[in-house]
């Protein structure tokens, strides 16, 4: 394992690096079953345990691709690859609803994924909804008690990532040393886009993070919980953050999770203060307002 | 790189248009801008606060500016502009449209 | 400022986002948050010497229907292609978590309050989605507004409006496909991937961007009409998107679910017959898809004016 510098594109690897070893068993969440195996092969979803408490798995497989939809390749999350995650979180939803809240198993996400199915056909279908239908499905999932981590073994990129990873509770990336890649655009592309050149904004990232490429920006802004600097640690690492999640969702304390929590973090590292005094503004506007708007 | 800020007054001895309460107008596309107008007592001159990506053209600003204070008799006022590369005609034209509206009202 | 009697036959295309936003609700009931006068401009734009909009482009606030409180979030396409930034996402997203709190609030004092005394909040989008400026802020953003949509599930509907010139793509295109109701006018266009990069992906052949027709059938209202990705369709004018939110503004809670595309198992089985049906289909073009929905001469039909429009097309069983 010590001589593994990357793990981009090796989503199924790195699932046997996390969950219990042999555990893994592929498409079969709760009562759930997917039998094609020509149905979403970028997306992997199954039950693992992890130190023998069931979780679902979710990965892309960057090896894998989807015959009927030629965009959708190495990595990429198509229409089909979108649904199917979002049935695996509705099928872990239902597997535990009768559970307590300590109960409901956690979902891990494994997260390598370059972008969402960007073909005409996709378009005319409406691609959007796939990828919004596994967002709401993890947020329902989030927000019903189960816990959400994300850890990022590559790439993390622009939609792929709101998709794939953005809704969990806790966000955690192997450090950049291994190849991850966390953003919307390379700051090459940038560069060229919004017309200025790379060096000053080279200059510019090192005091504000805000459209720096990479796991550490993110983790400034709140966008990532905890950077992790060993393979071998990821494990150790999200059974962690599950324990930390579990203890928060007892505790009533949903707005440290998920996106919300992400904005108070990013506050806490100082990579994104300004969202917090718009909102407290807003609050303090509406709020000498409100009763104008109640209809008695 | 960062934006041009550029800050002067135009002086009026005589205003005779005073302004009612702020008012802002405008969009900041391309080639368009939106301000801010609001009184201000500053013994009648008119004060300019103006951010435009461009730079080098503070003398034209100062002279549409002045046009403007001669041609409407505004004084005692404030005005703030974002720009983002409007040409004199447009600011003019902004100038003039802020300054009815915010006399109408 | 245009009076709010000639906003009203104005055309929702043509309008400026505050204007879109002031004619939505009821005269005079617009209250504004963090408008220009607050002066919150992103901090981001400045530093690279980039023009700076004192409300960061988006118009949000809370006015009123009738008796219905409704929370507005509306964005300026001319400023920066209506991209969301730090700023700019921080009002969006709040916009929504005030709705729900104030929905909390009544409903604890008051747990039998009417439907139409109920907020519901307004979102007209005109988006690429992520502004590259500031692109990680953005993009949290984004996440953000998605767990706001989660949130208001079943206490507050949250309705999309689509009806200006840059549409809605990027993340914001999935922004909107998963709120409550999504009313188009047939000038909005609604999408995921932008024209140039589906055109990069595979091939001028296949998707020639320059060419307008393919582009606003690939992705414009009547289409997502016709394929249910918009619940309703109406004329560009300010008061037809209106009339469609009074209509919305006092409905019961539950009607919402099921003009919901997405956003339940079911809804993704029903989504799931519709990407075996493009399997089947291989559609070269949207007019295939709408001819299989049982429109017999889809390109007269995709030409025709809006009343005829309704009264003749087809919309795919989903």
């Amino acid at each position: 394992m010590e001589d593994i510098e990357t793990l981009v594109g090796r989503g199924r690897e790195a699932i046997d690096f996390i969950v219990d070893a042999d555990s893994f068993e592929e498409n079969t969440v709760g009562a759930l079953t997917f039998d094609d195996p020509e149905f979403g092969p970028g997306a992997v979803c199954g039950t693992a345990t992890l130190n023998g408490a069931t979780v679902t798995v979710i990965a892309n497989d960057a090896m894998a691709m989807n015959e009927k939809f030629p965009v959708v390749y190495g990595g990429i999350i198509g229409m089909e690859e979108g649904y199917k995650m979002a049935k695996s979180v509705y099928a872990s939803i239902t597997a535990d609803a009768d559970k307590d809240l300590a109960d409901k198993r956690a979902i891990v996400l494994v997260v390598d994924t370059p972008g969402n199915g960007p073909g005409k056909v996709e378009e005319i279908f409406g691609m959007n909804k796939s990828t919004g239908a596994y967002q709401l499905a993890l947020a329902e999932a989030r927000l019903k008690g189960h816990p959400i981590v994300a850890m990022v073994i590559g790439r993390a990129i622009s939609g792929a990532f709101l998709c794939h990873g953005l809704q969990a509770d806790h966000i955690l990336s192997l450090d950049a040393n291994f190849g991850t890649m966390i953003h919307v655009m390379p700051l090459t592309s940038i560069s060229r886009i919004i017309r200025k050149d790379l060096e000053t904004l080279q200059a510019l990232s090192t005091g504000n993070p805000v459209f720096a490429a990479g796991p550490r920006f993110f983790y400034e802004l709140g966008g990532v919980q905890e950077l992790v600097t060993e393979i071998s640690g990821m494990r150790d690492c999200i059974t962690k953050h599950i324990a930390e999640i579990r203890t928060a969702k007892a505790e009533g304390r949903e707005d440290d999770l998920g996106p919300w929590g992400r904005g108070k973090l990013g506050k806490e590292r100082g990579g994104r203060v300004v969202r917090d005094e718009v909102m407290a503004l807003m609050n303090e506007q509406f709020a000498a307002v409100a009763d104008q708007y109640t209809a008695s | 790189m960062a934006l041009n800020q550029l800050n002067f007054s135009i002086e009026n001895a005589s205003p005779t248009v005073a302004l009612g309460e702020a008012f802002h107008l405008g969009v900041v596309g391309s080639g368009d801008l939106e301000m801010i107008i609001e009184s201000k007592e500053q013994g009648g001159a008119v004060s300019f606060q103006i951010l435009s990506p461009v730079t080098g053209f503070d003398d034209l600003w100062k002279r549409v500016a002045d046009a403007f204070v001669r041609e409407s008799g505004l004084g005692n006022a404030h005005i703030e502009i974002n720009d983002n590369n409007a040409t004199p005609a447009v600011v003019m034209l902004r100038l003039r449209q802020a300054l009815a509206e915010a006399t109408a009202r | 400022m245009t009076k709010w009697t000639d906003l009203q036959s104005a055309s929702f295309l043509e309008s400026n986002a505050r204007d879109r936003a002031l004619g939505l609700v009821d005269e005079g009931s617009f209250t504004e948050f963090c408008g220009p006068m607050d002066r919150r401009p992103s901090p981001h734009l400045g530093v690279l010497g980039d023009a700076v909009e004192y409300d960061d482009g988006v118009v949000t606030g809370v006015g009123r229907i009738g008796e219905t409180p409704v929370f507005v979030i509306s964005q300026e396409g001319r400023f920066i292609g209506g991209a969301v930034g730090e700023v700019h996402g921080a009002k969006i997203v709040n916009t929504v978590r005030l709705a729900i709190e104030m929905l909390d609030a009544m409903v604890a004092k008051n747990p039998d309050t009417p439907e139409a005394h109920k907020p519901i909040v307004v979102f007209s989008f005109e988006t690429g989605g992520v502004r590259l400026h500031e692109a990680n802020a953005g993009l949290l953003a984004h996440a953000e507004f998605m767990d706001q949509v989660q949130k208001a599930r079943g206490k507050v509907p949250v309705i999309a409006v689509i009806g200006s010139k840059v549409g809605c793509f990027g993340g914001m295109g999935f922004v909107a496909a998963a709120m409550d109701a999504i009313v188009m006018s047939e000038f909005g266009r609604l999408g995921l991937t932008g024209p140039e990069v589906i055109e990069q992906e595979m091939g001028r052949e296949e998707f020639d961007s320059s060419d307008r027709g393919l582009v606003f059938r690939t992705t414009g209202a009547k289409h997502k009409y016709i394929m249910g990705d918009c619940n309703f369709l109406v004329k560009d004018s300010v008061a037809a998107f209106r009339a469609q939110i009074a209509d919305l503004a006092v409905l019961p809670i539950a009607d919402f679910e099921a003009m919901r595309r997405i956003g339940s198992e079911a809804a993704v089985d029903k989504q799931l017959a519709l990407v075996a049906l493009a399997v089947e289909l291989q559609p070269k073009d949207s007019l295939d898809v709408w001819a299989h929905a049982g429109n017999e001469a889809p390109a007269e039909l995709n030409d025709a004016p809006y009343e005829e429009f309704i009264a003749k097309a087809q919309r795919l069983a989903v």
